[in-house]
């Protein structure tokens, strides 16, 4: 349905976006993950037509969509990571204005605006200016105006930042609804079982490339040979952090908070070694747990480096 | 685009802080400056002004009545009485004697300053600007004048009146000496038929501007009222750039790009968005300001018409100077940069143009060059317009702000960004 080949986006010499390839089959929810600079936005950007490519093409059914992207608008819905809504406006005013910008017919607009409402839960508030609103539901009406004119591909970048686990809960399940009525959904994000919880594929992006994708399973059985192992030390010492890393079979050590997340090879013996090394260095292991691997394990055992760095 | 029009209008009316500022702020301007600047640059709200002349008379009256009354005498077409009579009118108040007298005269005297001097000097004054103009009065003038105005001999010598560049004291010196020239010319004429030359000083132009040729004054209040009108107009062409460019830092620009919405609607908005509150702005400030200061009272209705037609054609140019705007606006990265971009350059035009003191007060070749401004423009032509309400002074500056309009849009145009291409 819709397809990226080769896409690349370079700025003043930077390649920001590099040779992206990435499709989505219709009725799919496709996942972007990546920490926050990968170059997620600026493909989404590319794909809805906003910034030129330098070079490489977007399709939609095989057509290319760079010189002609009319075809495309139409059916494509985008979710800005910002709120992109007149404050001073109502949430009734902003639908209003983009519903017919959009080009949906007057006679259809009216009831349009009141289901897409109904579809965000803000009926009763439409007539409030949308500065009065909280975070979560700018956040809802900004999907809202997305909605107006029915997409059959929806593009969400980053649609949950900074909103409070209630609203983040009733987008996610409103964007699970949508893909199961049949939008096609292409879903960004930094948070990880937000992708985990939505999507069927996922393409995984750092500096600006795809450097992983497949389904879920797929993506874990990269780590199929290898423990997912997080330990709580009473206090992080340098010394110890490196004795740690030199333990045989260790691939990646991650410190995230006060955790120390390691992935190493299975069935190595490292859970005795680094009891050993504990005692060595006078440190205390609190707490000890094998984990079962997640995407984010994935990222960090591709980049080295958590999705949230 | 009306969709964006009436977007823009219910933005720009949600903004109450805005509204007031737009609408509140030159009318209390006008107010304050009405009643401070007339203390400061003139009195009992009359313009005053200091012209400084350099007359130069290289004319010898008496040798030039002796030899018109010989060549009277050789001609043929006066009988002795009526040369006798003609004489006694010409002898009792002499063309230049007349001039110099009424130049000079104590009523005048308050708008102009008279200093006799040599040609060089003039010239050389004129030049740098130490005098306004300078007035020569050839050799044989009184001979030659009074042979082309009693025996249509041709006119071999004429007044000159030299100025460096055309500004508006210019003009009234100018006007000054031309009622007074004409003012003679009628006499002698009355004279030539028959009558009698008439010297008293009642019956000359009374030398202050309003009384001459039909001219009226204009008051404080109405160059007040004028100058913040086109000011803040300009004002608005920046306010609805600033607008674009918040749009564009909160992403509903980019929102609007991502629908099939011709690009140009949205420049197209902007414009007639510019046009309909600039105009119903300054509109707004010359009925205000009336209402609070009474400033047009001795107007009429072809005066309120040319007003009119005047601010729908200078906000014509704004708004396609807000169009430029827009489209430099969505270029650039930071909306910082076009703000203090356009509030310089918006400075400027007001400060030449004469919106934050009195054109007058300015030099000559400033006076010139804002008058190249839009806002100088219409500044300048509707004070005219107060004082002549002569409908040939509207056609030019209009015929000139109308090619602005033009010029400007298809500037506006052609910086639009396309798709894709927004910083």
């Amino acid at each position: 349905m819709l397809e990226t080949i080769q896409l690349t986006k370079a700025f003043k010499g930077k390649t920001v976006v590099d040779e992206v390839d990435l499709y989505l089959d219709q009725g799919e929810s496709v996942g972007l993950l990546g920490p926050n600079g990968a170059g997620k936005s600026t493909t989404i950007s590319m794909i809805s037509s906003l910034l030129k490519p330098t070079s490489g093409d977007v399709t939609l059914n095989r057509k290319s969509t760079i010189k002609n992207p009319g075809e495309l608008r139409k059916v494509l819905g985008v979710v800005p990571q910002e709120i992109a809504l007149y404050e001073e406006l109502s949430a009734y005013e902003n639908l209003k204005f983009f519903g017919r910008i959009y080009r949906v017919p007057k006679g259809e607009l009216e009831t349009q605006i009141q289901e897409t409402l109904d579809i965000v839960g803000l009926k009763e508030r439409q007539k409030d200016l949308i500065k009065t609103f909280s975070g979560g539901m700018k956040r809802r009406v900004n999907i809202a105006t997305a909605l107006l004119h029915n997409p059959k591909i929806l593009i969400l970048d980053e649609p949950t930042v900074g909103i409070d686990p209630q609203s983040r809960n009733y987008i996610l399940e409103m964007v699970r609804q949508l893909n199961e009525k049949g939008t096609t959904v292409l879903y960004t994000s930094h948070y990880m079982e937000e992708v985990e919880q939505l999507c069927n594929r996922v393409y995984i992006m750092d500096h600006g490339k795809v450097i992983a994708k497949g389904t879920k399973s797929e993506l874990l059985s990269i780590l199929s040979n290898e423990d997912t192992i997080s330990i709580q030390p009473n206090r992080v010492d340098e010394a110890f952090l490196a004795a740690v890393k030199e333990i045989d079979g260790v691939r990646k050590v991650e410190i995230s908070g006060d955790e120390i997340n390691i992935i190493a090879k299975k069935s190595s013996n490292i859970v005795s070694d680094l009891v050993k090394i504990g005692d060595q260095y006078q440190v205390q292991i609190m707490n000890f747990q094998m984990e079962n691997p997640s995407l984010e394990n994935v990222f960090l055992h591709l980049t080295g480096r958590t999705l949230r760095d | 685009m009306w969709t964006f029009l009436k977007k823009d209008l219910l933005l720009f009316w949600r903004d109450r802080k805005e509204v007031a500022t737009v609408l509140l702020l030159p009318l209390v301007l006008v107010v304050i400056l009405s009643l401070v600047m007339p203390g400061m640059f003139g009195d009992d709200n009359e313009e005053e002004y200091d012209l400084d002349l350099g007359l130069v008379i290289e004319d010898d009256q008496e040798q030039g009545l002796d030899r018109f009354a010989e060549h009277l005498q050789e001609a043929s077409e006066f009988q002795d009485g009526e040369i006798e009579e003609l004489l006694i009118g010409v002898n009792a108040m002499p063309p230049v004697e007349g001039l110099v007298e009424y130049l000079n005269n104590p009523d005048l005297a308050e708008l102009v300053t008279v200093e006799s001097m040599m040609k060089e000097e003039a010239q050389e004054e004129v030049e740098q600007g130490n005098l306004d103009a300078a007035l020569i009065i050839p050799e044989d003038y009184t001979f030659h004048l009074l042979a082309d105005m009693y025996l249509n001999e041709p006119k071999e010598q004429s007044l000159s009146f030299q100025a460096d560049g055309q500004t508006m004291e210019i003009e009234i010196l100018s006007n000054v000496i031309q009622s007074y020239l004409d003012h003679m010319n009628l006499q002698y004429a009355i004279a030539g038929a028959g009558g009698s030359v008439e010297v008293s000083s009642d019956d000359l132009p009374q030398g202050q501007i309003e009384d001459v040729e039909g001219q009226q004054s204009f008051s404080m209040e109405q160059y007040f009222t004028i100058a913040m009108g086109a000011l803040f107009v300009l004002f608005m062409a920046a306010t609805v750039a600033t607008r674009t460019g918040v749009e564009k830092r909160e992403h509903t620009f980019n929102r609007i790009a991502l629908t099939n919405s011709p690009p140009l609607h949205y420049l197209f908005g902007k414009t007639m968005g510019t046009f309909i509150l600039s105009w119903l702005q300054i509109m707004f400030i010359f009925v205000g300001s009336h209402l609070l200061l009474d400033v047009f009272s001795d107007q009429g209705v072809t005066f309120w018409i040319g007003l009119i037609l005047m601010a729908t054609v200078y906000t014509l140019a704004i708004a396609a100077l807000a169009s430029i705007m827009t489209s430099i606006m969505l270029r650039l990265k930071k909306q910082e940069t076009g703000d203090g971009i356009f509030m310089l350059i918006l400075m400027v035009f007001g400060v030449i143009g004469g919106n934050f003191v009195p054109i007058y007060l300015l030099p000559g070749w400033l006076q010139q060059i804002g008058e190249m401004t839009p806002n100088g423009l219409v500044l300048a032509t509707l004070i005219e317009w107060i004082q002549y309400e002569d409908l040939s002074i509207l056609f030019m500056p209009m015929t000139i702000l109308v090619l602005m309009v033009i010029v400007s849009l298809i500037i506006g145009i052609k910086l639009y960004p396309k798709r894709g291409d927004i910083s």
